[in-house]
């Protein structure tokens, strides 16, 4: 009952978002002088139906949108150049953004690979006297300095993550916006609810559904509403309180899963392939286990058909395994009693009940010891020489066809991904 | 389609070195000799570090008006290599270029 009460927040706003724009595409611009002010698409995979992971801005006047098809933007922007991703470009990138950033405090949080949050609290008395637009601009001039001169970022400035985000996604791109306890509910006028970060269209609905139509509607509901008749959880209450700018998003959620998924690069592929891409797969997760420091006891393992149909079978067991020969035995042992292996569209491999592998105790075995001293060798050869110098002979030739890819949302992988070999 | 031509072939290289506030120096690859002609670099697109297992390699992404040049500097051979050349002609080349398998 006290959210009822709740009034907006009217702390001066501390919390800075940071949102390149565009990221790939403008570090492609960057990169290549040749490719700016001409429209861009950059894809995980140059085939017709790879996806556009990014657009440039001169691409997204044309109509073309992330997520279309190779094929589908080319029709809407015939001079369309599509540019596979470079991750170590955009690592580049991310290093010396988070570089600006610890310079003005050590409370940062990267979002993304291409956005990252400062939150000025504590830092304003003696460091950072001065007004946090003024620090914006900074930023970005900083950021064109640094990397170079095509870079452009948004800015948003706000008392909560929420709205900070909200701020940097008014005036794309390059923009700079406040939002404060007294320009909310302007800001909010001349907004759509899905223009709202976390609401899309099936919360759309749920909101259209108790009779909130616009974001100021939405702001004015009360807390009971949103979490009863609305969301039907605590979620109510949080988008109470992050609409009034209230600090609700700043919680660290621990690793639950890791794994590897990967679209198959030929949909009528034989059995022994798709073993291939598996073996690779397994690989690929013990090597992010092991760099993370986990160990699991469960594996679950996904995949799914052109038909549109999928299978997933997971298991736990009573031992933990971290090592990648354990890994494929074990997902080998799921994989087995997959109903049917015809027009594989994508494989997904992750492992769950994660534990600190510090917990694990020399095994009574000396097999076990033996392949665990093996694997240790094997990650200092491959860190030596790049990843999958040394590789299991069934996903040979794998790594040519499953190449590393940029990681959406978590950065958690990246130094360790992008070592090549 | 990205009309990258891939070469990746070792290259002399004349480079500009200069001061900056950093510590290190802040490199310029001005000219490069390749198959029998001089390439006079006017722009650096984006200098970046990579690496091949624990050998640091710096990639350079260069332009001299007409094509775009991605040149690795091998930091522990102290060698230069061209790896691909990318015209400016981007999309009239790509039919050219564009072969079965791409698609």
């Amino acid at each position: 009952m006290q959210n009822l009460e709740l009034p907006i927040n009217s702390e001066s706003p501390q919390i800075l978002h940071i949102d390149l724009n565009s990221c790939f595409a403008t570090v492609e611009q960057q990169a290549r002088p040749l490719l700016r002010g001409r429209p861009l698409g950059v894809t995980n995979r140059l085939t017709k139906n790879a996806c556009v992971v990014a657009a440039s801005y001169e691409a997204k006047d044309q109509g073309v949108k992330v997520g279309m098809t190779f094929s589908e933007a080319r029709l809407l922007c015939p001079d369309l150049i599509m540019v596979e991703t470079d991750p170590p470009k955009y690592h580049y990138v991310y290093k010396k953004l988070v570089r600006i950033m610890r310079s003005y405090s050590p409370n940062i949080t990267m979002k993304s690979i291409d956005e990252g949050i400062i939150d000025f609290h504590g830092t304003r008395e003696n460091v950072n006297r001065r007004p946090l637009s003024v620090i914006g601009h900074e930023i970005k001039q900083r950021l064109r300095a640094d990397v170079g001169c095509w870079m452009r970022c948004n800015v948003g400035i706000a008392p909560n993550r929420f709205l900070a985000k909200t701020a940097a996604g008014l005036h794309k791109p390059d923009g700079l916006d406040i939002i404060t306890y007294k320009n909310l509910r302007r800001t909010l006028e001349g907004m759509k609810l899905t223009d709202l970060t976390g609401i899309a269209d099936k919360n759309q609905a749920r909101l259209n559904a108790a009779g909130i139509y616009t974001p100021l509607q939405f702001l004015d509901s009360p807390a009971p509403v949103l979490s009863r008749k609305v969301f039907h959880s605590v979620c109510g209450d949080d988008w109470y309180r992050r609409l009034r700018g209230w600090e609700v998003d700043d919680a660290e959620h621990d690793t639950k899963t890791i794994g590897r998924q990967f679209v198959m690069d030929d949909y009528s592929a034989s059995e022994e392939k798709v073993r291939n891409r598996l073996a690779h797969l397994c690989e690929s997760t013990g090597l992010k286990l092991r760099h993370k420091g986990f160990c699991a006891r469960g594996i679950s393992l996904y995949i799914q058909y052109k038909s549109g149909d999928a299978w997933h079978s997971r298991k736990a067991f009573k031992s933990t395994f971290f090592t990648s020969p354990e890994i494929y035995r074990r997902a080998t042992l799921l994989f087995n009693q997959h109903p049917r292996l015809d027009n594989v569209v994508m494989l997904s491999v992750s492992c769950y009940l994660l534990q600190p592998a510090t917990t694990n105790q020399m095994s009574i075995l000396e097999e076990v010891n033996k392949e665990i001293r093996l694997t240790e060798a094997i990650d200092e050869l491959n860190e030596l020489y790049g990843n999958y110098t040394v590789t299991f002979a069934n996903s040979l030739g794998a790594n040519r066809e499953i190449k590393q890819k940029i990681p959406f949302g978590s950065t958690r992988y990246f130094e360790l991904l992008c070592n090549r070999a | 389609m990205d009309q990258a031509e891939l070469i990746n072939k070792e290259v002399s290289i004349v480079a500009y070195y200069f001061r900056n506030n950093s510590r290190r120096l802040r490199c310029f690859p001005k000219c490069m000799e390749y198959d029998g002609r001089r390439v006079r670099f006017t722009e650096t697109g984006l200098v970046h570090p990579t690496q091949k297992g624990k050998r640091m390699i710096h990639v350079f992404d260069m332009t001299d008006g007409n094509a775009d040049y991605r040149l690795e500097f091998d930091a522990q051979a102290l060698s230069w290599t061209l790896i691909a050349i990318t015209d400016n002609q981007y999309s009239s080349i790509a039919p050219k270029l564009r072969t079965a398998h791409q698609f």
